[in-house]
């Protein structure tokens, strides 16, 4: 009788210890004993997936990623098990979201009011991966690299090569020059102080009515010179038209100048007025009969 | 002499293990005489040691949660308390401290069960009356080890994430969403069976060293309790190591 309890409890024991195994295993690889039903998704490799991902329509945990393959055109086929009982809507596009700082990954739908539902076996649209962390931390760590280089430069320049101490003499005489510039502005000023002294007196000794009678006469000559500068304008105007008409050759001042046969004539006249000079000179007494009584 | 003894003692030590372990393969086919006594040996081992076993890992998966949750820093998902409650006791402390504990409990037992046998002359008495003292009492108890130290250790694990879990969500500021959240990330099933193949291996260390020792007892009661502490220790030591060795040669596998 004893070994017969001791066959019935170890059995007990034995078969709780199999079921919790199985049954524990079956819930923590399936979220929950419920067996849902399987819809598939297709994201690109690198996306970070793994089995037991949970699956978030807004947030809200529907199911996991019960499986997850990889495809030779890039992708990753994956079987989303949808353990909720709450629709999704059909065209709802899956995406790939960041879940946590650690580089988890879940897969999130951003619902879309159509109406019809995803059912056992579609295909769902696959929306546009968000920035994981990896690739935050590619980022941060380029970002790190270059400081790091930039520190490495700045050690090399300023520490290993003096620069920090050339700073420092720069900086010390740039403070003596800025002492001396000081001196020279207080000098300078108390000069100024006393130009300007000199400066208002010398203006305020001007008489004002020399200055605007001065100014008046200036302004009477330049009336004069305006008038003066229109009359000289209408005497060439005047003289334009005069050598105008001289050119044109009509009236008796022209033909003087442009008539070829009255110079010729006046030519003839004055050889002839020449002979006559000469013939009076030598002979004054045919012209110049001078009787006194 | 001396120092060639002290030289050749670790080695005699292990070649005489080796040879127990021989004995124990040699007598398995002799199922008809300990096929009844393994039967008690798994109630003594396994059944009678359920409620230790449970009281062991809800403290564990209650301070493993409770720990973890006040160790994360502000930005950190509460979800990763679950995440690591499981993987702690599911892959570690669950196998490992219930065979701590059962070393105490059960192996303690066995060597002073066989030692007593022993220095009283039991199992002269039984190779005497043509019985095989290593198939009537030694395999017994390594099967049952073998066999429940898995069963113990599938309790422990179910109750130290259920304490880890009540934990979380009475004493912290976890939803109960995020612990299961992080309690099904990344779930493989071999991490149950990585949990059984630790407990399997630690099982037979347990029953194996105190067998060994209670077997091997001598020098009357003093021997009986000397070798009780020496099987203890010994087989506290080879539980970890052989978590290390297990880790090393399995953890590869766990890469989800």
């Amino acid at each position: 009788m004893r070994k017969t309890r001791d066959d019935i409890l170890v059995g007990v024991v034995i078969i709780l210890g199999l079921l919790t195994a199985i049954v524990g295993s079956l819930w923590l690889a399936r979220g929950g004993l419920s067996k849902g039903y399987p819809i598939y998704a297709k994201f690109a490799w690198g996306a970070g997936l793994k089995t037991g991902a949970p699956v978030w329509v807004s947030g809200a945990a529907v199911g996991y990623v019960a499986d997850v393959n990889f495809e030779p055109d890039g992708t990753l086929l994956t079987q989303l098990r949808i353990t909720s009982s709450q629709p999704i809507p059909k065209e709802s596009p899956a995406s790939v979201v960041p879940n946590g700082i650690f580089g988890d990954v879940a897969v999130n739908f951003t619902p879309k009011a159509t109406g019809a539902k995803y059912v056992e076996g579609d295909t769902v649209v696959s929306g546009p991966a968000s920035a994981g962390i990896a690739q935050l931390t590619a980022k941060a760590d380029s970002i790190t690299t270059s400081v790091a280089a930039l520190t490495s430069a700045m050690n090399k320049e300023l520490v290993a090569g003096g620069g920090l101490a050339d700073l420092r003499m720069t900086l010390a005489g740039t403070n003596k020059l800025i002492g001396q510039l000081s001196a020279i502005a207080a000098t300078q000023s108390t000069q100024l102080t006393e130009t300007m002294t000199s400066l208002r007196r010398a203006t305020s000794s001007i008489d004002s009515v020399k200055i605007d009678s001065t100014l008046s006469n200036l302004r009477t000559a330049s009336g004069n010179m305006t008038s003066l500068t229109r009359s000289l304008d209408s005497t060439g105007r005047a003289l334009n038209q005069i050598v105008a008409k001289v050119d044109s050759g009509n009236g008796s001042a022209a033909k003087l100048l442009n008539d070829p046969a009255l110079f010729n004539d006046m030519h003839a006249l004055l050889g002839r007025m020449d002979s006559l000079v000469a013939d009076i000179k030598k002979n004054p007494k045919r012209y110049i009969n001078v009787k006194v009584f | 002499m001396r120092i060639i003894d002290k030289v050749a003692g670790p080695f005699s030590r292990i070649g005489e293990r080796g040879y127990f372990a021989a004995d124990i393969v040699r007598a398995l086919p002799d199922w008809r005489t300990y096929g009844r006594e393994t039967v008690r040996q798994m109630r003594n081992v396994g059944v009678d040691s359920v409620p230790l076993t449970i009281i062991v890992a809800a403290f564990i998966g209650a301070v493993t949660a409770f720990q973890t949750r006040y160790q994360l820093f502000g930005g950190v998902q509460l979800s990763v308390v679950g995440l690591i409650s499981r993987q702690s006791i599911i892959l570690e402390l669950g196998p490992l401290l219930t065979a701590l504990v059962l070393t105490g409990r059960v192996g303690a037992r066995i060597t002073a069960e066989l030692g007593t046998m022993r220095v009283t002359e039991q199992i002269d008495a039984l190779e005497t009356l043509a019985y095989d003292p290593i198939a009537y009492l030694v395999v017994p108890r390594v099967l049952a080890a073998i066999i429940m130290l898995p069963i113990l250790t599938v309790f422990a694990d179910a109750v130290g994430v259920g304490m880890a879990f009540l934990t979380s969500i009475v004493a912290t500021d976890i939803l109960p969403s995020d612990f299961m959240a992080g309690l099904q990330l990344a779930f493989a099933p071999f991490q149950i069976v990585y949990s059984l193949i630790k407990a399997t291996v630690f099982g037979a260390a347990i029953a194996f060293f105190c067998s060994y020792e209670g077997y091997n007892a001598s020098a009357g009661a003093e021997g009986v309790g000397r070798s009780t502490a020496t099987a203890v220790v010994i087989t506290s030591v080879a539980i970890l190591v052989l978590d290390a060795v297990t880790a090393l040669l399995l953890a590869p596998y766990l890469q989800a």
